[in-house]
């Protein structure tokens, strides 16, 4: 088998892993060596569904010994199976990388005989492109679950970020869907990343290692087993807080494999809950925002027609509408409407003059949304004044209208009479009969 | 009668031209850069050329270095950069307000009228320059030089020169604009000019795709999710423009034989 076919199916087999980022790490380019790493992190290309492709991604091998239900790569599947070695996936690296294609390596593997032994051969890929082909561009190694402490250590010192996935969120859906793993194997490395970064985080001297310095992610799965948008973001807040992750992906099932124990193939990808849990997300990360405020048990799903935010804000109508010319910057970043850019020009620019609603225009302020929520002399007072059921319906994208076609197979039927006439005369329920006031006479 | 202004399209000769307006009172209605060879004629303006004076040029810097900030002087330039078409009028708009001296905190304001606009165009010249940094695509062309052709919308080749050169310290490249026909040379560590081509054709010759480029191709097929397939977001990420000179986009046009 030649390289190009197992790139093939090694890059096919590592494409439900979401993880391509590149930020995080500063690294200058060694002495005589190849490659720096940029902290913002740079997108290479794009690729046909839409994802940033900034790293080359494969797998080491993909002859897996585990059976998980949600997995292309388990044991049970007849698929081709390959195996890179050490110095072919080096080669591809340090070529792409001349090339301008990538970033660096994400370096990841089915487990292949004992996890020890994985975790050897991608410790040993990266160690190799550091100290004997000088490479300073950014490696992404996955953690196996179960590997050894001293392993995990030397992984630490050569590459950027480590992530291990913990796929399912919640341990019972894991036994039941990957029987070969737990919840305490995942958490083992990622602890022991976690600890590791404090103890080499303080103060900086000389010899210490410069320790996995872009931190770790992980990923779970959307849509394959029953857990509530709730669970999912008590868990992620879980790890930004503990675990002190630098992302937490999400990852819209695609159904792979026809197993029992899951949704049936033929289900489509939940794209849209996927992208309202992201938005969560990012109001986790960047607006200050804690994971029981967005939802809670009463409220355990993402609306799938409102953003995450409109949500809150609808729900905490009582903190609205807000003056922007004296609001604090957390109270701006709440607004629907404000993002982080527009928050932080709308603090240093009101120092100088008063706000102007044009301005808000112009910095980026999405005024559909925000002008129901903030308080500005412009704005008509009876906006202000509205309920939150009749705000909500304005914040829903309308419907497109679109021409209709003089030659539709289906044309539009006009509304029959008995359905014309439904809502206006609306049923009405008898009202419940007062009770008499006993009146004292 | 309003004048036009010709100068020879360098932020430092549209400098040198905002010097001269102060000095000699001019009303100016327009700008014209040499680079735009078709802009439309005006039949009421007269035109006026103003040659580059790096003094001038200088003296006017350090003053909006005084009156605002280095941030400020860095954003005005990288708006410049945009080659947008009355750009120029923007920022006089800017500098006239900055130099009239009404209010001393003028300079710190980001969000004033003048400045929002400026703001937003800097803001896309840099997106792109950032971007760009990553769709530079080498090829192996002859003498070890690694050859490459970009086409950017706004003038950003020399803000990606620090990146590249030390990424790729003990390289040897050549990144060329084609669209404004000069190109990035670094053949020795520490060092990079900006060149003109000799030969532009035997150049873009040169640019050939070989095994790994296939490779890359082959990559970049195998790692997209089929049932994830979203052509808006794609085109909304990656431009259309682009494309053609990214072998992997490339591959992706042509259709399957």
């Amino acid at each position: 088998m030649d390289v190009r076919e197992k790139l093939n199916i090694l890059s096919a087999a590592a494409k439900y892993d979401v993880s391509c980022t590149s930020s995080g790490s500063r690294r200058s380019a060694p002495p005589r060596g190849l490659g720096d790493a940029c902290p913002a992190g740079i997108c290479h290309t794009w690729s046909s569904d839409g994802r940033c492709i900034s790293l080359l991604k494969v797998l080491l091998s993909n002859a897996c010994k585990y059976d998980c239900a949600y997995c292309a790569n388990r044991r049970s599947n007849d698929i081709p199976r390959a195996t890179f070695t050490p110095k072919e996936v080096i080669d591809l690296t340090l070529e792409f990388y001349r090339r301008n294609y990538i970033e660096g390596l994400f370096l990841s593997s089915a487990v292949v005989g004992s996890p020890d032994y994985t975790m050897e051969l991608l410790v040993k890929v990266a160690k190799e492109l550091r100290t004997v082909h000088r490479f300073g561009g950014y490696i992404h190694l996955k953690s196996i679950p179960g590997a050894s402490e001293k392993l995990l250590y030397e992984a630490g010192l050569y590459a950027d970020r480590t992530s291990v996935n913990i796929e399912v969120p919640s341990e019972r859906s894991l036994t039941y869907l990957a029987p070969d793993k737990n919840y305490a194997s995942v958490y083992a490395p990622m602890n022991y990343f976690a600890e590791r970064k404090i103890e080499y985080g303080g103060s900086r001297g000389r010899y210490t290692p410069n320790f996995l310095p872009a931190g770790q992610s992980t990923q779970m799965i959307v849509g394959a087993s029953g857990e509530s948008d709730f669970q999912i973001l008590t868990l992620s807040a879980g790890f930004y807080k503990q675990q002190r992750l630098k992302r937490v992906y999400f990852s819209g099932y695609v159904p792979v494999n026809a197993d029992k124990r899951l949704p049936a193939i033929t289900t489509k990808p939940p794209l849209l809950r996927e992208h309202r849990l992201y938005q969560a997300d990012w109001l986790m990360r960047f607006y200050n925002f804690e994971y029981n405020e967005i939802l809670d048990e009463k409220n355990p799903n993402l609306d799938l027609y409102l953003d995450p935010k409109a949500g809150w804000a609808l729900r905490h109508l009582e903190l609205f509408p807000i003056d922007i010319q004296t609001a604090d910057y957390e109270m701006l970043l709440r607004v629907p409407g404000i993002g982080v850019k527009s928050a932080k020009l709308i603090v240093s620019g009101r120092r100088y003059c008063k706000v102007r609603l044009e301005n808000l225009k112009k910095m980026g302020v999405v005024l559909k949304r925000a002008k129901y929520f903030i308080y500005h002399p412009d704005i008509p007072a009876s906006l202000r004044r509205l309920y939150p059921e009749m705000i909500r319906p304005l914040l829903l994208p309308r419907p497109k209208s679109g021409q209709l076609d003089l030659f539709d197979s289906n044309p539009i039927a006009l509304p029959s009479p008995t359905i014309a006439m439904a809502p206006a005369m609306p049923t009405i329920a008898p009202a419940p009969a007062m009770p008499a006031l006993p009146i004292a006479v | 009668m309003s004048i036009c202004i010709s100068y020879d399209s360098s932020f430092n000769g549209f400098l040198s031209a905002v010097f001269e307006i102060y000095s000699q009172h001019l009303d100016v209605e327009n700008f014209i850069p040499d680079r735009d060879t078709d802009a439309p004629a005006d039949l009421f303006l007269q035109f006026f050329r103003v040659e580059t004076s790096e003094d001038s040029a200088m003296r006017l810097r350090r003053a909006i270095v005084n009156q605002a900030s280095e941030d400020v002087l860095n954003l005005l330039e990288t708006a410049f950069l945009s080659e947008e078409r009355g750009i120029e009028m923007k920022v006089l708009a800017y500098l006239r307000k900055l130099f009239a001296g009404d209010d001393p905190n003028y300079g710190k304001n980001p969000a004033s009228l003048e400045m929002l606009p400026l703001y937003k165009i800097a803001g896309s010249v840099r997106h792109e320059a950032g971007n760009m940094l990553g769709m530079v695509r080498f090829s192996k062309g002859p003498g070890n030089f690694y050859i490459a052709k970009i086409e950017p919308k706004y003038d950003i080749l020399l803000m990606m020169e620090s990146h590249f050169r030390n990424r790729f310290a003990f390289e040897k490249w050549i990144i060329y604009d084609s669209k404004r026909k000069y190109a990035l040379l670094h053949d020795r560590v520490g060092e990079s000019k900006v060149v003109t081509l000799p030969g532009e054709e035997s150049f873009v010759k040169a640019i050939q795709s070989d095994g790994f480029t296939q490779l890359w191709q082959d990559y970049y097929k195998s790692i997209a999710i089929k049932e994830r397939e979203n052509p808006k977001l794609l085109k909304r990420c990656l431009p259309v423009r682009y494309w053609k000179n990214l072998p992997e986009r490339q591959a992706a046009r042509t259709p399957a034989l």
